[in-house]
């Protein structure tokens, strides 16, 4: 199917719940929806679409708010989906009931951003050390690394 | 009475550190837990003070086995952003040392399924032939891993006619050989039996749990880069989707086998048509500020990049998601039910590149909580102890 | 007379541990590789072994990860003496591109005791016998 046509039927399926959808590139489409609508949407998208197969969950640091994508993928298209939480209450739903495969995404979410995913069936950190210091979510711009000194064994330090 | 073995980031088997930890009862498995975390090297802060070219070299590095993939991947996406398009010469070139990279890749592990099932010799016969991709490699590009051709605009090296014509020799010997060793791996009834049945994943467990690559392709689920969101010269050469039907670790390998064979013919298309012209355009250095998804059939399955540039000469986000990391919720899936002895072989299946693991065997003692290094070379000879005194199963069929 | 006996079985077979700590991939593959028909390190009495307690030289690749260090550490224990440590690859000398990243303590020299570096990103097989060839020499 041609990429307009399947334009309209992402408008048709999400109705009132996506924003606009747009398309920079050939099969590549780009929506945003509210963070509240998030499953309803991709369940709605599931169902009517076909989208069973999530590729990855991207979060960004934009300043004021978290924006997170999620990047699904059909043969001929590939869709993403944006949605925004403030960092005042940096809390998503966990799309797990619906793909039960984006589990790994959303721990990865929580350790680097320090977002809170709600009803998640495993809270448990994915990537970052055990002995990792609590509440130092690396990938937000404000956190920055210091680096220890290094000691060069037989020579200058 | 139910134990817990963690299999520990130090270990004989191959290459990266991962840590499993499983409840077993007897000899089945009836739970398993992954513990990531011990190779991951904060590469996509480090890419945020970096600019866009020297990030080549550092996408490059994620992964040792399939570089050029995530190379090419990232460049894909940059050369997006900065709205350039790499001239023919230049991508035929780069997706020529793709495919070759696919063919060390998959010889790399047919050898580990070999080693691991017990059958040592197919592992220095692989070996031996990768020897001869790995020299071909590096008369194109000057390395033996880690080749970095790629640059944004296009590539970096030519090939000349003499070289055209050693790969084209090599080809044919390449092939020769591997109709050779798929024979032998075909008519050798212990092989066939000890992967036959083993690691099942079915087609709606790999649908739901968002499985990549052959992984998913042996489970009758054709799913593949190259056809569904065609990037670079795919739409132009002429290719077919492996697919197998039997959902175990003999499909998988069957999956790679057909894929390989299908390289040979790629790789001999793009060098007989191989267009002439310019090797590379000149690229800018800021990018406009937009954002784009990158994605690329790596041999292991779907890499995608997400990419954001505010207009400066950095960028803003890099997403990697590596495919071995997609496979993960499926691998728990297929060893619940499993045998202990297979723990090496399925692992070996779903083609780990961690990037990563050695694992190291502990058993502890539900009981008295004690606890026993056991080396995974004890676990493989147990294994195939064990599977001496199973009986044949003569209905399994190599279905090539 | 039972010192030189000891000493000729150290240098005629030195049975090596591998071990990789946060690496790439590259350095370990053509460390494997060392071991095929091509390169075969065999002949010179290497043997790779599987566990540390078996092993005399510990050969690692990678940069040293926050999460893998205490391991590290705990195998080098587990190791018995004499041993001997070979740093393998750019990273292991001192995090090659990586330096500066979050999770990453520097090279291998930093948390163990190393004897020998050989450089290469990814460093080839030959470098790899070589270096094992100069560790024998010097005992």
């Amino acid at each position: 199917m041609t990429d307009p046509e399947f334009l309209d039927q992402v408008k048709a399926a999400l109705g009132e719940k996506g924003g606009e959808v747009t398309n920079p590139a050939t099969r590549r489409f780009f929506v945003t929806v509210g963070a509240s609508d998030l499953l309803e949407s991709v369940k709605l998208l599931r169902e009517k679409l076909g989208f069973t197969y999530v590729a990855t969950i991207s979060g960004l640091d934009a300043g004021e708010s978290f924006e997170i994508i999620y990047h699904f993928a059909i043969p001929g298209a590939q869709l993403n989906v944006r949605t925004q939480v403030p960092k005042s209450n940096p809390h998503i739903a966990s799309i797990c009931p619906v793909i039960p495969g984006a589990i790994l995404y959303e721990r990865e979410l929580q350790d680097m951003f320090g977002l809170k995913v709600d009803h998640i069936p495993d809270p448990r950190p994915l990537v970052l050390p055990d002995d990792w210091p609590a509440e130092n979510y690396p990938l937000c711009k404000a956190w920055k690394h210091i680096r220890p000194e290094e000691k060069i064994p037989g020579g200058k330090s | 009475m139910k134990f817990t073995i963690p299999i520990g980031p130090q270990h004989p088997a191959l290459k990266e550190p991962i840590s499993l930890r499983m409840t077993i009862e007897g000899e089945v498995i009836r739970d398993a837990d992954i513990k990531l975390g011990y190779n991951h090297r904060g590469l996509e802060k480090l890419a945020e003070e970096k600019t866009w070219l020297q990030n080549i070299y550092l996408t490059e590095r994620i992964c040792g086995i399939c570089s050029h993939s995530h190379a090419t991947c990232y460049t894909q996406g940059v050369e997006k952003l900065m709205e350039i398009e790499p001239p023919r010469r230049g991508l035929y070139l780069r997706f020529l040392v793709a495919e070759l990279e696919r063919v060390h890749s998959h010889l790399l592990w047919l050898g580990v399924a070999g080693h691991e099932a017990g059958f040592d010799t197919f592992f220095m016969y692989t070996w031996r032939d990768r020897e001869i991709v790995m020299d071909i490699l590096e008369a194109i590009s000057g390395n033996r891993v880690h080749y970095a051709i790629n640059t944004l605009g296009g590539v970096r090296r030519d090939i000349d006619d003499l070289q055209k014509k050693k790969i084209l020799d090599s080809l044919d010997t390449l092939r020769s050989r591997s109709e050779y060793y798929f024979k032998i791996g075909a008519t050798e009834p212990t092989f066939v039996a000890r992967i036959a049945g083993v690691g099942r994943l079915s087609k709606e467990d790999a649908i739901n749990l968002c499985a990549v690559g052959p992984m998913a392709r042996a489970s009758d689920f054709p799913q593949d880069v190259r056809k569904d969101d065609p990037y670079g010269i795919y739409d132009e050469v002429p290719f077919e989707v492996a697919t197998a039907t039997t959902c175990d670790v003999l499909g998988r390998v069957v999956v790679r086998v057909k894929e390989l064979m299908q390289c040979y013919n790629m790789i001999e298309f793009m060098l007989q048509n191989l267009p002439d012209g310019p090797i590379a355009v000149r690229a800018p250095r800021r990018a406009k500020p937009s954002e784009v998804v990158s994605r690329y059939e790596a041999p292991r399955g779907e890499n995608i990049h997400y990419i954001k540039s505010s207009g400066g000469d950095k960028p803003e986000r890099l997403k990697v998601r590596a495919p071995t990391l997609a496979n993960y919720p499926a691998t728990v899936v297929m060893l619940k039910n499993g045998f202990v002895a297979d723990i090496p072989l399925i692992f070996a299946a779903i083609d780990p590149c961690i990037c990563c693991a050695e694992r190291v065997v502990t058993l502890v003692n539900g009981r008295s909580g004690e606890e026993e290094v056991v080396p995974l070379s004890r676990l493989r000879r147990l294994a195939r102890e064990r599977w001496k005194k199973a009986p044949l199963n003569k209905d399994a069929v190599w279905p090539l | 007379m039972l010192k030189k006996i000891v000493r000729w079985s150290r240098i005629k077979s030195p049975w090596i541990l591998h071990l990789n700590s946060g690496a790439c991939n590259a350095c370990d593959i053509e460390v494997v590789a060392a071991l095929t028909p091509r390169f075969d390190v065999e002949r010179l009495g290497v043997l790779l072994k599987a566990t540390p307690r078996h092993a005399d030289v510990i050969v690692a690749t990678g940069p040293v990860t926050r999460q893998i260090k205490d391991r590290i550490i705990r195998i080098y224990e587990q190791t018995p003496d004499p041993k001997f440590v070979i740093a393998v690859g750019a990273c292991a000398m001192s995090g090659c591109i990586y330096r500066g990243a979050y999770n990453i303590m520097g090279g291998l020299d930093q948390v163990i005791p190393v004897n020998i570096y050989i450089p290469g990103c990814p460093v080839r097989p030959d470098a790899v016998l070589d270096g094992v060839v100069k560790l024998l020499g010097t005992l």
